[in-house]
């Protein structure tokens, strides 16, 4: 019974069931019989690749050896047969030695005298065990074959083309005029005995060598390798696509078209897409092909369309009017990929432009009860960005059913999707709260439990009214929490936010059952998060009973615990040291620390002194949340973003890694003020000079160029304001591999000659070698500091030149004299937004009304030069030098605009702009500029930064 | 019915008379293996071949004797690999380039060196001085002498000089070859 059972289920194997690679190798010396029995060695080239397939590892001897004996096969005229030598050559070209030794054999196979089924095969094979040296040699017949009548040819000849080009680049390019000419070849049903590559051992070759193929699919291999040739060509891969396109509008689905494959329609598509990425000027003429091809009448295509019009980096609704109409049609599809494609698309869409995808919604709703679990998952957060507030209530009810039925990646995509938009929508912040905490109480792994306890984090730094709820939900979650390192987190903010509450001692009760029942990692935090209360209720009889409980701690079995609960004893009884120890509010600037550890490791000589702690900068814990808010805010949506690649590879763990890439991608390239700031602060500090001026403000958020990349000496500026110091930091780059700097040093001069600035410090850079960039200083002291001094400077670089011979690395020590050289470089502007220091708000509307009317100027611009509001915003942020608030550096639409901005100015001053402009293309730019600051007079300078 | 018959007796027939041989061309480069062989396919003589690039396989039927040709590429990179292709093969054909001089000490390098792979004992070897159109030709006892060909004892070989393109001593070479067939049998 098992045993008939057994061969039932490995039926399908029959002989592959245990095959061993020995006996294989073994068998293959049939190969070397004469005469040769065709079955027989097809079904071992069939074993061979099967096991290749599986993985089994074959020697270079072993392969070498087998590969021989296959090629004593082409003897054998037998076309099953000779297919699989084909396949077998193919696989073994990689591992097996002298593979070229077949050469001959397949160019002869190619000839267009040798049958159909041969040649193409042949071609494939023969690109396997070619190098580029090879090329030229087989160049004619490859040509040849490229334009060939039979598309299964053509499909093999381009195909390998596509595969050899890396390396051949030089030969195939001279290809072409032929793959041209291949996308131009007749409809395959003309040709007549096209036949598919490969026949089936059984049914013989007959039935299926005079079936054509019509899928003309050659045709999207040649647009393929055309464009592999002519990519770095934009006119010329334009040219292709007007070409293509077919006769313009209107001409679709006529005979005319050359493609007739909608694949190579989808291509053409992608190179549109990217065309009109790279080229603004084509952007019309593109996008008219892509809107004419939303009616074509291949599926697929419509939706690569549609795909690609969405993609547009700033597309407008009216552009993208037509291609979500297009997608409707695919979300209520019966079929699931097109479902899946279109609210892939749709989600993603909606990271940008909310409101275009909002007409989709009532479809979209649908979806979420879809049987496909990914669908559903897209339709849900897609609704989460695109709902207003009144939707929320169902959406949430709806998300809650379903939260049940899928796996936990998919939970940490949702959750991170309602965390979004609970700081979109605070005042929903009860349910969804409520939610949070409901899913907090079901099971789950630790990265969605993470999720869910960051998200609640989330709403209680942004949403003051829902602390004490969620502090109570957290409360309630560390009861029974089985992830040490969340109790942790939790009992932390416990410590930090529970004194501040209205009833603190609720939180103790909790925090000291953790001392009772938890691991030892645990009670430690509890015991910190326990002295924190005792240090900052102010109630003396609160302060006793954390005594008690403390006290209590002492005899714990665990070192940690006790060392920590002595010394918050101790503190509690000293006020100072309490003040010190747990009230501290300042950290080290992280980065600055690690730059400086790295430093010390790295050098021998500092190893023999102790670490200084006390060189590295200090900044307030406001300051330095500050700085991890906004890569934050930023990696709210990219998490979002991320989502559309995520649900689409379902693997879990491909979910957590990129995600977490991506946050990594935002914050890297884009270092926040403070960021920059850390890396340049330790270095004005190290200059004694500068000791004097205090501590930097703000340094300008990257280095202005002020040569062409190209000039001998490549000069860049940083402006870092001090107090009352401006300090200009110029980087000098020396291009020259010949001479040597010395003394280089940059004159400036102010224009107009103004006297509300001194010039105290010039700081020459002493030496410049060949590419060793290196920094001179010009200091200029404001002498009113209620001034904030504006204008031009006009920069002079002077410096001695010393040849200097690169192949002995001395210079030559007389040169030229003592002659100062002078090399003009570009002006540098002194402009309002270098006093600012852009600071990341996320309550933009609360701190607006806090600063009141008082401190608000306001007045009416007409920017005429502005050409889109984009260009506006993007402008007005350098100018103003303030951070974007709530993403509205980027407008949703061309005629209408809200621009938010907040940014501290010199001396700590808070100053906040709103603007709103129109857009209408005959006079451009109209914005109305309101900038309120505690100071109305900063207010006004803020405004002056403008006319 | 007549038809299965026939196509009986023929395969019979087959059995009986038939003679299968493998041969295996080998020599330095440009000394006209891919010629010759065409020249024994097809009685056709073609000039300017492209050099070999590995093997050359072709079948052909003289009568009721089927040769199988395995042209192996004269290239320095191939000749290493002339010995996998002499394995079991009925006879050697060595072909020379009999007026290019300066290429006879390689060749008989070569030659030498094949032969003494343990694996190719006792096949019949027949050497092949090709091109005595040329005026510089040597002439059967030159091959001889200079491929040192009276050393070799421990298996037979002859040695003719023919012309490919003349189509000179091509029948004595298959006669000598087809008896090779029979002999083994």
């Amino acid at each position: 019974m098992n045993v008939s059972k057994k061969d039932e289920d490995s039926g399908n194997l029959g002989i592959f069931y245990h095959l061993d690679k020995t006996t294989v190798l073994q068998e293959a010396r049939v190969f070397n019989e004469s005469p040769i029995i065709p079955r027989k060695c097809r079904l071992l080239l069939t074993k061979i690749i099967y096991l290749l397939y599986l993985g089994e590892p074959l020697g270079t001897k072993e392969a070498t050896e087998l590969f021989f004996s296959v090629t004593k096969l082409f003897q054998s005229k037998d076309i099953a047969l000779r297919q699989m030598v084909y396949l077998v050559i193919k696989e073994l070209s990689t591992i097996a030695e002298d593979v070229i030794m077949v050469t001959s054999s397949l160019m002869k196979d190619m000839q267009p005298k040798s049958e159909v089924i041969y040649r193409a095969n042949a071609i494939r094979a023969l690109c396997k065990i070619i190098d580029a040296s090879m090329l030229p040699s087989v160049e004619r017949f490859l040509k040849a074959a490229i334009i060939d009548k039979t598309p299964s040819i053509s499909s093999a000849a381009l195909v390998s083309s596509y595969h050899l080009f890396p390396a051949g680049k030089d030969v195939i390019r001279r290809w072409a005029n032929e793959v041209h000419e291949a996308i131009n070849s007749k409809p395959a049903s003309l040709v007549g005995s096209a036949s598919s590559y490969l026949t089936s051992f059984s049914t013989g070759a007959s039935s299926y060598a005079t079936q054509p193929s019509t899928s003309n699919i050659n045709q999207y291999h040649a647009l393929g390798l055309l464009y592999l040739i002519r990519q770095h060509d934009r006119m010329a891969v334009t040219k292709v696509i007007q070409q293509l396109a077919g006769g313009g509008r209107g001409g679709f689905g006529s005979s005319s078209n050359v493609l007739r494959n909608p694949f190579s329609y989808c291509l053409l598509i992608r190179y549109a897409a990217k065309i009109l990425d790279e080229d603004p000027n084509s952007r019309q003429q593109m996008y008219e092909l892509l809107e004419a091809w939303l009616r074509h009448k291949s599926d697929i295509v419509n939706f690569e369309a549609a795909k690609a019009i969405c993609h547009i980096k700033d597309v407008t609704a009216k552009e993208l009017y037509p291609a979500i109409n297009g997608k409707f049609v695919f979300l209520s599809s019966p079929k699931p990929t097109q479902r899946f494609a279109a609210i892939r698309t749709l989600n993603k869409l909606a990271m940008t432009h909310p409101t275009a995808v909002q007409p989709c919604n009532l479809d979209m709703e649908n979806l979420i009860t879809d049987q496909n679990r990914s669908v559903a998952t897209f339709a849900i957060t897609t609704l989460l960005k695109t709902g207003n507030e009144a939707s929320v209530d169902r959406l949430m009810k709806q998300i809650t059913g379903f939260m049940s039925e899928i796996s936990d990646e998919f939970k940490v995509i949702v959750v991170d999707a309602i965390r979004s938009l609970c700081l979109k929508f605070p005042s929903k912040q009860a349910v969804m709260l409520n939610f949070l905490s409901g899913v907090l109480r079901d099971e789950g792994g630790y990265e969605f439990k993470r999720a869910v306890v960051e998200a609640i984090f989330d709403l209680v730094k942004f949403i003051p009214e829902c602390k004490e709820a969620a502090l109570a939900h957290l409360c309630e979650f560390i009861e029974d929490c089985e992830f040490t390192k969340l109790s942790v987190r939790v009992l932390h903010l416990l410590g930090v936010e529970g004194p501040k509450t209205a009833t603190p001692t609720k939180y103790i009760r909790y925090i000291y059952n953790r001392v009772i029942l938890e691991n030892s990692i645990v009670r430690a935090a509890a015991v910190s998060s326990l002295a924190k209360f005792g240090v900052s209720v102010g109630d003396v009889e609160v302060k006793k009973s954390i005594k008690v409980l403390l006290t209590r701690c002492l005899d714990d079995n665990d070192d940690e615990v006790r060392d920590r609960a002595t010394l918050y004893l101790k503190l509690l009884e000293d006020e100072a040291g309490a003040e010190k120890y747990v009230k501290d509010d300042s950290t080290y600037s992280l980065s600055a620390l690690e730059e400086q550890l790295v430093q010390y490791v790295s050098t021998l000589e500092a190893t023999e002194k102790p670490f200084d702690l006390s060189a590295i900068p200090k900044i307030t814990k406001a300051q330095a949340e500050a700085e991890n808010t906004r890569p934050r805010s930023i990696d709210l949506n990219t998490t979002s973003q991320t989502l559309g690649s995520v649900s689409a590879t379902i693997t879990p763990h491909v979910v957590n890694t990129s995600i977490s890439t991506a946050s990594r991608d935002v914050t890297t390239p884009t270092p926040t003020g403070l960021v920059q700031q850390h890396s340049y602060a330790p270095k004005l500090a190290a200059i004694p000079e500068f000791a004097s001026y205090g501590e930097l403000f703000t340094s300008s958020n990257k280095p202005i160029e002020l040569t062409e990349s190209e000039t001998e000496y490549v000069v860049s500026c940083v402006k870092h304001i001090f107090k009352e110091h401006i300090i200009f930091q110029f980087n000098i780059t020396n291009t020259l591999n010949d001479t040597l700097l010395e003394n280089a040093s940059v004159v400036m001069q102010p224009e107009p000659d103004d006297v509300s600035l001194e010039e105290v410090l010039v700081l020459p850079a002493p030496k410049l070698a060949y590419d060793q960039p290196a920094s001179a200083y010009v200091v200029y002291k404001r002498i009113n500091p209620e001034e904030y001094v504006l204008g031009s400077f006009s920069n002079t670089l002077k410096y001695i030149v010393k040849e200097f011979d690169p192949t002995t690395g001395k210079a030559e020590e007389q040169g030229y004299e003592d002659e100062y050289q002078a090399f003009q470089v570009e002006d540098i502007d002194l402009l309002a937004g270098d006093y600012v220091l852009p600071t990341y708000l996320s309550d933009f509307i609360t701190a607006w009304d806090q600063l009141g009317e008082d401190g608000q100027v306001v007045e009416t611009f007409a920017l005429t030069a502005m050409s889109s509001l984009q260009d506006a915003c993007t402008k007005l942020i350098s100018l103003l030098g303030m951070s974007d608030v709530e993403n509205t550096a980027t407008p949703q639409y061309t005629s209408l605009h809200t621009l938010l901005l907040s940014g501290t100015f010199l001396g700590g001053i808070k100053v906040l702009a709103k603007s709103r402009m129109t857009y209408a293309p005959s006079s451009g730019v109209t914005m109305e500029l309101k900038v309120r600051s505690q100071d109305i007079e900063i207010s006004r300078f803020m405004i002056g930064a403008i006319a | 019915m007549a038809a299965l018959w026939k196509s009986l007796l023929d395969w019979l027939r087959s059995l009986f008379f038939k003679t299968e041989l493998e041969l295996t061309l080998v020599g330095l480069q440009n000394s006209g293996k891919t010629t010759l062989v065409n020249v024994i396919a097809s009685g056709q003589f073609t000039e300017d071949m492209i050099p070999t690039v590995g093997f050359n396989m072709r079948k052909v039927t003289k009568g009721n004797v089927t040769m199988k040709l395995w042209d192996i590429g004269g290239q320095p990179r191939f000749r290493s690999m002339w010995e996998r292709y002499c394995r079991g093969v009925n006879a050697i054909v060595f072909v020379i380039d009999s007026a290019d001089h300066d290429k006879l000490e390689a060749a008989r390098t070569e030659l030498k060196s094949l032969l003494e792979k343990p694996q190719l004992a006792n096949i019949p070897v027949l050497v092949l001085g090709n091109k005595n159109d040329l005026p510089d030709a040597l002439n059967v006892e030159q091959i001889i002498e200079v491929m040192n060909l009276k050393s070799i004892n421990n298996r037979e070989v002859s040695c003719y000089s023919i012309s490919a393109k003349n189509q000179v001593n091509i029948d004595i070479t298959l006669q000598w070859l087809i008896k090779k067939g029979k002999g083994a049998k």
